[in-house]
């Protein structure tokens, strides 16, 4: 017996096993369906998506996103549902408002808003099949299951997070060109990522001057002082947020000219830092003191 | 004789300084960037797409010239979405005996010489709308028509990394093409005069239009009422069950918003009663009159009127405060010890903080002390949230940024209070302010904004 006709078999059996699990082959079975069950037989006939929902952050992470959570717990409709914005935005507005908020106030998002009820996701998430594209057409393009290829935590400190970040807007790239002009798509993401470029510059002169104060500041004053860094990468994650989505009010007011508001008062707080240093210690106390 | 002396004199030195000053602005703006400050900065690739006249240079990429069904029988497959689109718009549904609207009426038919409509291209057919949008420069800032004008003439605009500042003219393109409103390639009016198409400039800190609508009675029923209203229907009185954005600032579809503005930004104080105001004031009480009585309408406006005054009380008194301490030299850094504020000549010699809008504090939002800082947010973020919340009818908006306003001027005047404390005793045990250190004029973006604009 030869190896391929070995795996032919093995398919053989593999099939054998899988139809009666799934019912009819062509026609996908009525009733409600738990995640398990789910799994069971999608990983027979679509290895891969499967595969690929299991690298992603939506498998790996907690709370988990898994099929019952985007498709619901039946087939009917389980295409359509999973394809609209309202199944990524019932978790995705409570993780980080932002996210939502920038792309319901982008180009996209408020036309998206304004098909309203004629939008009936039935066509693939391909094509520019959508006059917009929603949250899934761009993270889950042609029903790509591993969200982490187009969209990635970002560190503003890490560079190879940098790296990654880089790697997820190409990915994303071919959604876009569907659309738009390749040149419009590479100019748009080039500006982007300088705009992104700039913000990261932002935050590392004033983590730099922080972490310049570690020795002489109080641990209060280093406490006050990394807590407006934490502001600041919050809204140096607005910029690159706001530039995914093309939000020009995350790239801007809940962006650059906050994290500006940052960076300056941070400097006062070390100008205040060395004052009270600079003065004898019986005038250097805090005049509120 | 002494007389004529004088005339010819002066005669001569103006025949020599006017062309002067005109050569001297049109040098000033013939720069490789745009507006007064061209000569400034160099365009992000990007901004070839905000401002396509200025700066919009076609590819090489596909040799030859198309025109009608051959651009879409090669677009379909190239960019689907944007055929998809054009397909269901009239351009492609002109009705019976017009003419269908091809991609090359609009992009040219010269693939190697294509450009990216604007105004002036759309007027080709729409040149009522046009003489319209461009008649809106007579009314002045703010409005649509001078607002790339306006963006690139702004000292920060200029003075900052141009991919850092990309996202304004993304907002501010919508004096350079018509589908910020009418977006492509649908450019559906019934869709424009939906506030939605507006909010994506029209939302954020310094102009919540958005939320403040949506909050307000009209809004309310807006939202209500949305999906079962008739958008094709003209902005004209009865069509509409409540007013929207365009409704009240584009009514019967004027393509201007300006010529009804009385408190303008809100970034100054303006008096509302000025002649010209009254003439304003009565076009929106006619206006109102679509529903309301004239009664209601004028008791709305002067309501609008009081908050500003109760606004620009708070305003005023922390703008002294920040005045006082600028003249005691008690800001910390004070100018001269932190970047110069940008595009200004004179700053070098005589450096100067930015305090109030005809001051330019508008500009002056990085680089500053905190307490000034504290000040533009209560004057940029908090009296605008306040004003719009009164503009648009949404009373919440009000009462919380009134609220949020009293607390910014109690802590800038508990910080004028501390930096004055601190400046006497500095004075005491120095003999002088202390230094307010290096890391203001030094660190990694603070280096790369000097070196890039």
């Amino acid at each position: 017996m030869s190896a391929a006709m070995g795996t032919r078999i093995l398919a053989l059996g593999a099939l054998l096993i899988a139809v009666p699990l799934c019912g009819a082959a062509e026609k996908a079975p009525v009733g409600t369906f738990s995640n398990a069950a789910c799994i069971n037989c999608h990983v027979q006939r679509q290895p891969q998506v499967v595969a690929d929902w299991r690298a992603s952050d939506h498998a790996r992470k907690t709370p988990k996103a898994d099929c019952v959570t985007c498709h619901g717990n039946r087939h009917a409709g389980s295409l359509e549902r999973a394809r609209s914005d309202d199944a990524c935005i019932a978790c995705h507005e409570k993780l980080n408002r932002a996210v939502v908020h920038s792309y319901a106030t982008s180009k996209h998002g408020v036309i998206t808003r304004l098909e309203g009820n004629r939008r009936t996701w039935t066509k693939p998430l391909t094509h520019g099949n959508y006059r917009t594209p929603g949250c899934a057409y761009c993270h889950l393009h042609r029903a790509e299951h591993n969200v982490n290829r187009a969209v990635t935590a970002w560190d503003a400190f890490a560079d190879p997070a940098e790296t990654a970040s880089d790697a997820a807007r190409d990915a994303i790239q071919p959604a876009c060109g569907e659309c738009h002009a390749p040149r419009y798509v590479t100019e748009q993401s080039g500006s982007g990522a300088r705009m992104t470029g700039i913000a990261r510059m932002k935050l590392r002169e004033a983590r730099d001057l922080v972490d310049r104060q570690r020795g002489s500041a109080t641990p209060e004053e280093l406490a006050a002082l990394e807590q407006q860094l934490a502001v600041m990468r919050e809204h140096a994650r607005n910029v690159r947020i706001g530039v995914g989505h093309q939000s020009p009010d995350y790239q801007w007011w809940h962006g650059h000219p906050a994290l500006d508001g940052d960076l300056l008062r941070i400097k006062g707080q070390v100008s205040e830092v060395e004052r009270r240093r600079a003065l004898p210690a019986a005038a250097g106390a805090s005049p509120r003191d | 004789m002494r007389l004529r002396h004088y005339i010819i004199v002066t005669l001569l030195t103006t025949a020599i300084l006017v062309p002067a000053g005109y050569a001297y602005v049109y040098w000033n703006k013939s720069g490789p960037g745009a507006g007064l400050y061209s000569r400034e900065w160099n365009p992000d690739p990007v901004h070839a797409y905000w401002d396509p006249d200025r700066f919009y240079k076609p590819v090489q990429t596909v040799q030859g010239e198309f025109k009608g069904e051959e651009c879409i029988a090669c677009h379909t497959s190239v960019t689907p979405g944007i055929v998809n689109d054009w397909r269901a718009s009239r351009h492609a549904n002109p009705g019976p005996g017009k003419q269908t609207v091809y991609c090359s009426a609009c992009h040219g038919s010269n693939h190697q010489a294509l450009h990216m409509p604007t105004p002036k291209i759309c007027a080709g057919c729409h040149e009522n709308r046009f003489t319209q949008f461009m008649d809106e420069k007579r009314y002045g800032f703010p409005g649509h028509a001078l607002a790339m004008e306006r963006a690139v003439d702004a000292k920060h605009f200029a003075d900052k990394p141009k991919a850092e500042v990309a996202s304004c003219l993304q907002c501010h393109s919508v004096a350079t093409k018509c589908d910020s409103c009418h977006t492509r390639h649908r450019f559906s009016a019934a869709e424009a005069r939906r506030p939605e198409a507006c909010i994506t400039c029209h939302s954020g800190p310094p102009h919540p239009d958005d939320d403040t609508y949506f909050a307000s009675a009209h809004g309310k029923r807006y939202l209500a009422d949305a999906a079962k209203q008739d958008w094709n229907k003209p902005l004209a009185k009865g069509n509409y069950t409540t007013p929207t954005c365009a409704y009240c600032h584009m009514n019967q579809g004027q393509h201007q918003v300006a010529d009804k503005t009385i408190w303008k930004f809100g970034l100054q104080e303006v008096n509302p009663n000025t002649s010209a105001n009254e003439v304003r004031r009565r076009a929106w009480v006619k206006l109102c009159s679509d529903c309301h009585d004239a009664k209601w309408s004028e008791t709305k406006l002067k309501e609008l009127d009081r908050e500003r005054k109760d606004a620009w009380g708070k305003l005023y008194k922390a703008e002294d405060t920040l005045k006082d301490l600028r003249a005691r030299d008690l800001l910390h850094p004070g100018a001269g010890q932190r970047p110069p504020y940008p595009m200004d000549l004179m700053e070098g010699l005589f450096p100067h903080a930015r305090i109030g809008y005809l001051d330019g504090q508008a500009s002056a939002f990085y680089n500053v002390s905190p307490i000034e800082r504290d000040y533009f947010e209560m004057w940029y973020f908090a009296n605008l949230g306040a004003y719009k919340g009164a503009a648009h009818g949404d009373s919440q908006s009000v009462a919380r940024w009134h609220k949020t306003m009293d607390a910014s001027l109690a802590a800038i005047e508990a910080e004028a209070h501390r930096l004055r404390a601190r400046g006497e005793a500095e004075k005491k045990a120095l003999g002088k302010r202390a230094d307010p250190g290096q890391h203001w004029l030094d660190g990694e973006y603070t280096r790369y904004n000097r070196e890039n604009n």
